[in-house]
């Protein structure tokens, strides 16, 4: 056993992880996303080294920068976007504009995948549809993320996370049985779900064109996301009953609850095997419950008026048990048990530290972050963050001259006529007040810059 | 006169025909969309040995990758994995529960008795040499401890994707102390930030003031996610390069490093959030309020989407009452959530007069005709009402996007899934078969990966 973890510790080393390969090297993305759905589509493959190519509405900028919690900013930048947009390459170009369409065109060809999230129907009227961009470059993958779909009688109903959550069921299963009290997922669920899953189903267009040379087109709605999460349906389906809101508890496992400790403490318990109930009841004194016949069996002990005797008796003991024994029984005894973790609990966890959940970033422009780590840890192309999210049009200039060659002289003529272009000065599109752009070698790309004092 | 006219029709006459012949590529495009049978699979080649125990996150995992097309087989001890008994109130067709009834898509069934069978630990390794990816959920170490881990079926597979997934991962001082705590769903939803943010505020009475767990398993979902998304970017690597490795997916990880906000909210604020029920941290509206027949979810965020929303709902401009109070004049950042409730109350009387299907309509009416107005700013209140999940399956927009299938297994019969929830127009996931029945394949295992050549 001490070999064992001694070996992964190496494999997984997150010291090590910069200087590992990354899987996506060399695969560019053109990113025409807003919001969170499909900017977390294209972060993810920058995670895994992937070149994005974010591009946004000169001035304005994607409707999301400003969007902070509770209006509080940091740094003048919005904390959260930094997680949602890192490693990207902030490109900005007036897509409505038919002066435009030339340079998208030149980028597609270069590019091998596209995503957007407008409104279906928006892409193609700009002419940065799958049609236009397949006949530049007919290998591309091209995902059209959208609320309801691109196709069927609600396609042009606008929709957020919220509405996504709202049409799928979803919103209506949080919360308490018996009364009107219910609570959508929280922090925009609906769009980080079906972004990740944007990620994959991108990844397997990516493996089918990596076998026989074919690009193709996605269509990835949130609503059939989210859908795809709810055994309620199947449910349903063969029992003639709804599932409805079932409060703190899992009806789907023994003594799945969330309960208060005698320390004030919230503590979520569950036994996911009949040995694991075992467990439960030698740790709570109460080896009679497995000769109880309510118990024995596990499909009995679900049972609505069943569980409900047994989710008593155990609100009973972790009332009276201080959160810490409780954690310790469970991992001696064997049952599930979790307390319920906030954002600075998790932010300043120790193990989540040491695992690399949570990195402190030290970025060029803003200094030093928390950041979430991968969902998944690769142990040979670990992902990765290089950079935060940058003012509105930082990158233009490294990706108009070193990506499509362009000149000095032509980036002026486009900046001339406003179909490229940089940020307002408004928080959440701007650098921060003390860091000063004249300086910066990456926005004044093929420009001397001052030296740096 | 006459020359400008002439040359507005050619220009007229190009976008025209342009529109047309994007429209033809459409029009293909959808009909390739909506019949996704008997396309290509993207992992044909690819088999999956599927080991999770007492886990659905390894089992969802598992049915990605077997919508795609890998041959999924699941391993399980002769009496059956638990997984089979966690459903919803004992509900369950001859002793299989319903959302392992949902997870069986496209799967093989084998049983070997991993913990206890010398002799089946080396059937599964001769199993994992010629598998692409093996997907497990025992604790930290256990298959290693058998001969059957990462470190052992690597040697004669280089080419294996070994995904393990366990509450704090395989790693770290943590990972080896908790090592033998079991994992659930709400604990996962508890351990990794998601129940600290649903729930009334900490000023309602109890238990509604308690942190509360999402209607499904969006703890096991996400982890699901996770790991099948980090398998699919390990299967991109290992087709160009031949080379597998491992995958470690801390449960406790799934919500804090999908969204990533504990992590720099908890930094940049110093602080952690409170629970702020109904209402949402950046947006307003941006929730649900009851209706005549129900609920509605609301959004309309942006200034111009609001005044729209006040509008329709007769609260503007008609009595000057609303304008002129000062308690609606604020930024509607709901920190201040006493205020924020008055106009969450006073837009709820008005909500309370109408149908969903009337306010819905409303909603969509005001966004047409603001489309058009150059004076209406092009405000887009949205309104969607709340479906609980038998409602959605009734939706046409479902029916015509084929997300639901009725599905028949010879032994529980038939039931409804959520099927294809991307639509390709390559190489579509698919839902082929369903099947559940405990050492279904093992003759077909056996046979064709097993016997001596």
């Amino acid at each position: 056993m001490e070999g064992y973890f001694s070996y992964t510790a190496e494999l997984f080393d997150p010291s090590k992880v910069n200087e590992k390969p990354e899987v996506l090297k060399g695969i560019r993305v053109l990113d025409f996303t807003h919001v969170i759905f499909g900017p977390t589509v294209s972060r993810i493959m920058g995670n895994y080294g992937a070149e994005v190519i974010k591009l946004e509405l000169p001035f304005y900028g994607d409707l999301w920068r400003p969007a902070t919690y509770w209006g509080r900013y940091w740094k003048h930048s919005n904390p959260i976007w930094h997680f949602v947009t890192q490693n990207k390459y902030f490109v900005s170009v007036d897509l409505k504009r038919p002066e435009a369409q030339d340079l998208i065109y030149r980028m597609a060809k270069t590019s091998d995948v596209v995503v957007e999230n407008f409104a279906p129907g928006t892409a193609e009227a700009w002419g940065v549809g799958y049609s236009s961009i397949s006949k530049v470059n007919p290998n591309i993958i091209y995902l059209s993320c959208s609320t309801y779909g691109q196709y069927g009688p609600m396609r042009y109903f606008p929709g957020w996370d919220l509405l996504a959550q709202a049409a799928s069921g979803v919103l209506s299963l949080n919360g308490y049985p018996g009364t009107d009290k219910y609570f959508k997922l929280p922090d925009y669920l609906g769009d980080f779900v079906p972004g990740n899953m944007g990620t994959l189903v991108v990844l397997m267009a990516l493996y089918y064109r990596n076998k026989t040379g074919k690009g193709q087109y996605l269509d990835l709605s949130q609503t059939d996301s989210m859908m795809r999460s709810l055994p309620h349906f199947a449910y349903y389906s063969v029992t003639g009953e709804t599932l409805g809101r079932t409060g703190h508890s899992d009806p789907a496992m023994i003594a799945a609850s969330i309960f208060k400790t005698r320390d004030k403490k919230f503590l979520a318990l569950a036994c996911a095997t009949e040995r694991q109930f075992e467990g439960l009841c030698s740790a709570m004194g109460k080896e009679d419950l497995l000769r109880d016949r309510r118990f024995t069996d596990y499909l009995e002990g679900l049972k609505e008026e069943n569980a409900e005797a047994l989710r008593k008796i155990a609100a009973d003991w972790v009332k009276s048990q201080d959160s810490g024994v409780i954690i310790k029984l469970a991992n001696s005894k064997g049952f599930a048990a979790a307390e319920v973790v906030d954002d600075k609990m998790i932010c300043y966890d120790s193990w989540r530290r040491e695992r690399g959940s949570v990195i402190l970033f030290n970025d060029e422009m803003y200094g030093e972050i928390a950041l979430a780590g991968p969902s998944a840890r690769l142990s040979k192309t670990p992902g990765r963050t290089k950079w935060l999210a940058r003012p509105v049009g930082y990158h233009n200039r490294l990706v108009l001259k070193k990506f499509l060659g362009m000149s000095e002289e032509e980036i002026q003529e486009l900046e001339k006529k406003k179909i490229i272009g940089t940020y307002d000065d408004k928080p959440g599109l701007k650098p921060p007040v003390y860091y000063n752009l004249d300086e910066d070698p990456i926005y004044n790309y093929g420009r001397e810059v001052k030296e740096k004092k | 006169m006459r020359l400008f006219k002439k040359k507005g029709k050619e220009v007229a006459y190009t976008r025209y025909s342009a529109a047309a012949a994007s429209l033809s590529v459409w029009k293909e495009i959808v009909e390739r969309l909506m019949t996704p049978e008997g396309r290509p699979e993207v992992l044909e080649d690819v088999m999956v040995l599927d080991a999770s125990y007492a886990n659905f996150s390894g089992i969802i995992a598992a049915s990605f990758l077997a919508e795609f097309g890998a041959e999924v087989i699941k391993i399980e001890p002769p009496e059956g994995d638990p997984s089979r008994k966690m459903t919803p109130f004992g509900k369950n067709v001859k002793g299989v529960g319903i959302p392992f009834m949902v997870e069986g898509r496209n799967k093989r069934y084998m049983t070997l008795d991993l913990k206890n069978s010398e002799k089946d630990r080396k059937d599964f390794a001769k199993l994992a040499q010629k598998a692409t990816v093996v997907i497990e959920t025992f604790p930290a170490g256990e298959m290693d401890s058998w001969g059957i881990g990462y470190r052992q079926i690597v040697e004669k597979n280089p080419g294996l994707i070994y995904i393990a997934i366990t509450p704090y991962g395989q790693y770290t001082e943590k990972a080896r102390e908790f090592v033998n705590l079991p994992d659930s769903d709400i604990t996962v939803q508890a351990g990794s930030g998601l129940a600290a943010q649903i729930g009334d505020p900490i000023t309602e009475p109890e238990p509604y003031n308690w942190p509360l767990k999402a209607g499904m398993w969006m703890g096991w979902y996400v982890t699901g996610l996770s790991a099948a998304l980090g398998g699919t970017m390990a299967l991109v690597y290992r087709q160009s390069t031949g080379e597998g490795q491992m995958i470690d997916v801390a449960s406790m990880d799934a919500y804090s490093s999908m969204t990533g906000f504990p992590a720099s909210i908890g930094y940049t604020w110093e602080n952690a959030r409170p629970r702020i029920g109904v209402l949402d941290f950046i947006l307003y509206p941006y929730g649900h309020w009851k209706c005549k027949d129900g609920y509605v979810a609301i959004a309309a965020p942006r200034d111009h989407d609001f005044r729209a929303l006040i509008k329709i709902l007769g609260m503007w401009g008609r009595t000057g009452e609303f304008e002129s109070d000062w308690r609606y004049t604020s930024d509607r950042i709901p920190d201040i959530l006493d205020q924020a409730m008055i106009l969450h109350r006073a837009i709820e009387e008005k909500t309370m007069m109408y149908t969903s299907d009337e306010l819905v309509k409303k909603a969509l009416n005001y966004a047409r005709k603001a489309a058009r107005s150059k004076w209406r700013g092009g405000g887009v209140p949205i309104i969607m009402k709340v479906m609980t999940p038998d409602k959605t399956m009734e939706n046409k927009q479902w029916e015509i996007r084929k997300s639901f299938k009725e599905v028949e297994d010879e032994t529980v019969g038939k039931y409804v899934i959520t099927s294809g929830f991307v639509k390709m127009s390559e190489s579509p996931p698919q839902v082929k078969w369903v099947s559940c029945d405990i050492g279904k394949d093992n003759e077909y295992i056996r046979t064709k990966y097993l016997q001596q050549q």
